[in-house]
């Protein structure tokens, strides 16, 4: 490399007459010699070495709060250990709300209790088919990975594990990138695109990330597993709403969970209905489990297919407020 | 009149007798009595997996083969308070069955245990009460990328080694703007 | 002698002329580019109002033109080190007129690149929150950091080998300029009066640097590529990505560079120094680098298409038949094989053969990029119907504003600083005049028959 700038370097100087400097040969030159070079890469190294530090200092140099993270009260049991909460949708009695002839009632309470801006399902009733022809209801709340795909990838770490071993979402971290959006293999993740249209008394409450209102503009949402209702000891909306009592909630540390009228272990109601994960095969360890069914506990018939369409009710709306198709 | 009601009767005795006799062959099953016997030790932790014996024996004492018993736990959670199934197990010819139980909550556990006499839906029950102690975490939630040894480590070590690098070049240009300086009469303004 | 002085002179004049004289066209030129502009900025405050529903994305296929666009540059950007770096360490000569070229495209594409990352953040204004909570784990930071040291890298790449040629801006133009550009060019040209001192420090520089600047380059759109590839997303899971977008991105950034070569060439009367060989030679490359972009297409497809997991059907389906066919095509045909075709027929292998493929291959790699963000978004998740995505007025507003941004930084460019390296070209000329037993294309074999025509 050198070499050739020292080839070059003779020809054209001499031939116009350039006096050169006195050489002092190759090396130890009036320049950079190795020694200097030695310390030269120390300067360096030790200039990068705060690197690693370096969003630590920012924060304490622009004096930010660490914004509250619901870490210190984790949900516990009666003698003391962080529950670990699961969800278990008994599918042989989720018949998509076909029997009481209305949208599925677990999404329209979780979009009423969470004010839920409108074109959002936090647990949306999917409808997968079955072989031989009918179709099954298959309601998917977020799936609270234990490897989340979300977490993994996102940059300011605004969505994050609870010791609860469900995922939230910071929406005043969050800067809106949707990396998340693109790892999580369970459409579970919605953006506020614009003014998300929620009814105004939501912009009254206190934020936090366990029940995320007041709505950010240009953040993502999702099902939060009702956090603070279940610390609180009651169950999520979408459990209260089932009609047909199909959705479990449980706690894997003390192994029980109960959808509102029965109480069940869990370890042995998962195992005795061979109960599955979805799309267990990509290893994102979730915490909802599904037990096989169609509805037919809920008297339904495989081939019947269709359910309501979801509705939003809110009668008023925040200003400027434009709903969008998913 | 007498007649009628005679005969009446004596239809109605010999019926009670038939189903009495029908009763009595059928006696085993109907007197059955469960009793445990409880080896639990004194002192549980949660965790642990405990057996809970049980024996079933007929009115006679002897024991009842192949009798399927149901193993109930009390507990509340979430507002909901009932009986959680926790297992079953069948007798053998001792007429004994154990369930292997895990206990997951300290305190008091109450577990009820239950025989339904089959086609006659008779229930016999028993219930049990034991405590358990300990508090240690079963489950630990662990998200995240964890990459043993090496980690984020390795990563600040090769950008820092780039900007080291990059850093040395600029240590470059700044000799170059101080040789400018010093030594060596500008050569007729050509760079080359 | 006097040949090669009436040579060398030509070639500083050549370089000076831009600076030197301004004429309508440029004022023009850069009136329209700011204009386009403009009205990106216009469509960006609309964003910034109503958020980004104005874009065509929604919740299924949350990213769309902004990313494909972010990649797009970030890809063009691998011209200054293709040219500049690899072919300065394997010493091809014939490179020398166009690495100026080279390094200006690559600064300006990062730029550009980099600022449409956050045009598409759904909260701009907490862009900082990267720097403040940034976790290293994720590959948005790896992109951070690649990016930056890159662009760091590249801008010290561009302009340490510019430091002798601005010492001549600074010592020919003095007096005869406006008092900020004689300061600007004392000021760069930091004192060089290329003594030997001074040429052992730079020849160090160089060499390191284009030395470091290959795996920086590399690292760069690998880490962009596992924006994608850290996802579950099944056209996107795949192993080969990194290699796939590094490969495409040189490839991109070739035809890009014999476009901006072209454009400069006529614009500045370049003829002598960038020749016909430039071109086809560049042509060759990116000949070449489409024959791997076909072995990597081939390798993605046939290791997908055999097995025809889950998903993949799907994928095939929108592809090659239905939503995306018309395009993939295209980038098949008029973007890989088009320009081997090109390159190869002896009638198409010039300057307007070697321009009209290098059009088609930016084209069909912007086109790629879109449809690897949208198709690979659009295959459902669950049991839904597979969503749609179409830019609107806004995406295509900034699109355009990106890329006359691109424009316009290279057109300032040429008017600021030298647009060839001057005393490399010199220096590989002087070589090749010391080396009679060499045979020298027709290009250099010159200073008689330029002289006789006459400049």
């Amino acid at each position: 490399m050198s070499d050739r700038a020292d080839g070059r370097r003779d020809d054209p100087g001499a031939e116009r007459g350039a006096s050169t400097a006195p050489v002092e040969g190759r090396h130890g030159g009036p320049q950079i010699g190795r020694r200097h070079v030695l310390r030269l890469l120390g300067l360096g190294a030790l200039s990068v070495a705060p690197l690693p530090v370096l969003p630590t200092l920012l924060r304490a140099a622009v004096d930010i709060d660490e914004p509250p993270r619901p870490q210190a009260d984790a949900a516990r049991t009666a003698d003391g250990r962080i529950r670990q909460w699961t969800m278990i949708i008994d599918l042989r009695s989720c018949d998509g709300c076909q029997s009481v002839d209305k949208p599925p009632r677990c999404t329209a309470a979780c979009i009423e209790g969470h004010f839920a801006p409108e074109p959002m399902e936090w647990i949306e009733i999917f409808e997968g088919e079955l072989p031989g022809g009918g179709t099954q209801f298959i309601p998917t709340p977020c799936q609270h990975c234990q490897n989340p795909p979300c977490v993994n990838v996102c940059p300011v770490a605004a969505t994050f594990s609870t010791p609860e071993g469900t995922v939230l979402i910071d929406q005043d971290r969050c800067i809106g990138c949707r990396i998340c959006m693109a790892a999580c293999p369970y459409d579970r993740r919605f953006f506020n695109w614009g003014n998300a249209p929620v009814p105004p008394e939501s912009l009254l409450a206190d934020y936090s990330p366990e029940h995320q209102i007041p709505v950010r503009k240009g953040t993502v949402m999702k099902c939060d597993f009702c956090p603070d209702m279940a610390r609180a000891g009651t169950l999520p909306y979408c459990v209260q709403a089932c009609p047909q009592r199909a959705i479990y909630y449980g706690d894997l540390e003390e192994d029980i969970a109960t959808n509102g009228k029965v109480l069940v272990s869990a370890s042995r109601f998962l195992t005795e209905n061979h109960a599955y994960q979805l799309k267990e095969e990509l290893g994102t360890k979730p915490r909802v489990y599904y037990i096989p069914g169609h509805g037919a506990a809920a008297g339904r018939d495989a081939f019947t297919p269709g359910r309501q369409p979801t509705e939003w009710p809110w009668v008023e709306r925040v200003e400027g407020a434009v709903t969008w198709q998913r | 009149m007498n007649l009628i009601t005679r005969r009446a009767a004596w239809a109605a005795i010999v019926f009670l007798a038939v189903g009495a006799s029908a009763v009595a062959l059928a006696g085993p099953a109907f007197a059955s009595h469960v009793s445990v016997r409880t080896t639990v030790p004194a002192e549980m932790t949660v965790g642990d997996t405990v057996r809970i014996p049980v024996a079933l024996s007929a009115a006679d004492g002897a024991p009842l083969q192949g009798a399927t018993v149901v193993f109930y736990l009390h507990a509340s959670f979430a507002g909901v308070v009932g009986e959680a199934e926790i297992g079953r197990a069948v007798t053998d010819e001792t007429g004994a069955a154990a369930l292997p139980y895990r206990p997951r909550l300290a305190g008091q556990h109450e577990i009820r245990i239950e025989y339904v006499t089959p086609g006659q839906g008779a229930v016999e029950e028993v219930s049990t009460v034991f405590d358990v102690i300990g508090g240690e975490q079963l489950y630990r939630s662990a998200p995240g990328i964890d990459i043993p040894g090496l980690n984020v480590g390795l990563l600040i070590a090769v950008v820092a080694a780039v900007w080291t690098i990059l850093f040395g070049v600029a240590l470059l240009l700044v000799a170059i703007a101080r040789a400018g300086g010093e030594g060596g009469a500008p050569g007729g303004g050509e760079a080359g | 002698m006097a040949a090669l002085s009436a040579w060398q002179e030509r070639l500083e004049e050549t370089a000076l002329a831009p600076v030197r004289r301004t004429g309508l066209r440029y004022w023009a030129l850069v009136a329209f580019l700011l204009a386009v502009i403009g009205w990106g900025v216009y469509a960006y405050s609309i964003q910034l109002r109503d958020g980004l529903i104005v874009t065509g994305m929604r919740d299924r296929i949350s990213w769309g033109l902004y990313i494909a666009t972010f990649v797009f540059f970030i890809g063009i950007s691998h011209a200054g080190t293709l040219i500049s770096a690899i072919l300065r360490v394997s010493q091809a000569r014939w490179r020398t007129p166009v690495t100026r070229m080279a390094e200006f495209i690559t600064v300006v594409a990062l730029v550009c690149g980099a600022s449409f990352v956050i045009i598409d953040l759904g909260r701009p204004d907490r862009v900082l929150n990267v720097f403040v909570y940034g976790r290293w784990q994720s590959p948005i930071i790896w992109d951070v950091l690649a990016i930056t040291t890159y662009l760091t890298a590249s801008i010290t790449y561009l302009f340490v080998p510019m430091i002798p040629d601005l010492a001549l801006f600074r010592d020919r133009l003095s007096g005869r300029t406006s008092r900020w550009r004689g300061w600007l060019y004392r000021a760069v040209a930091i004192g060089w009066v290329g003594n030997v001192a001074q040429r052992r420090s730079l020849g160090t520089a160089i060499g390191v640097l284009m030395i470091l600047i290959i795996p920086i380059a590399v690292s760069v759109h690998t880490v962009v590529s596992w924006v994608f590839a850290m996802t579950l997303r099944v056209p996107w899971n795949s192993a080969l990505f990194g290699a796939f977008f590094v490969a495409g991105a040189i490839f991109s950034g070739i035809a890009m560079l014999i476009i901006v070569m072209a454009i400069l060439r006529r614009a500045y009367s370049l003829q002598e120094y960038v020749t016909e060989k430039h071109f086809v030679y560049l042509g060759y490359l990116m000949a070449a680098f489409a024959g791997i972009m076909i072995y990597a297409n081939i390798s993605e497809l046939i290791t997908h298409g055999y097995k025809m997991e889950e998903g993949v059907e799907f994928q095939f389906r929108q592809l090659f038949l239905t939503q995306f066919g018309p395009l993939f095509w295209f980038y098949l045909l008029g973007g890989l094989v088009a320009p081997i075709v090109l390159a190869l027929l002896p009638r198409t292998r010039n300057v307007p053969g070697m321009v009209l493929a290098a059009g088609l291959v930016t084209t069909a790699m912007w086109i790629e990029r879109y449809i690897i963000v949208v198709s690979g978004l659009r295959v459902p998740l669950m049991p839904y119907e597979p969503a749609s995505y179409a830019p609107t007025w806004v995406e295509w507003s900034m699109l355009a504003a990106g890329l006359a941004l691109f424009a316009l930084l290279i057109t300032i460019f040429t008017k600021v600083f030298p647009i060839i390296a001057v005393w490399e070209v010199a220096e590989d000329h002087e070589a090749m005049l010391a080396r009679p037993d060499i045979a020298r294309p027709a290009a250099l074999k010159t200073p008689e028959l330029a002289e006789g025509a006459g400049r």
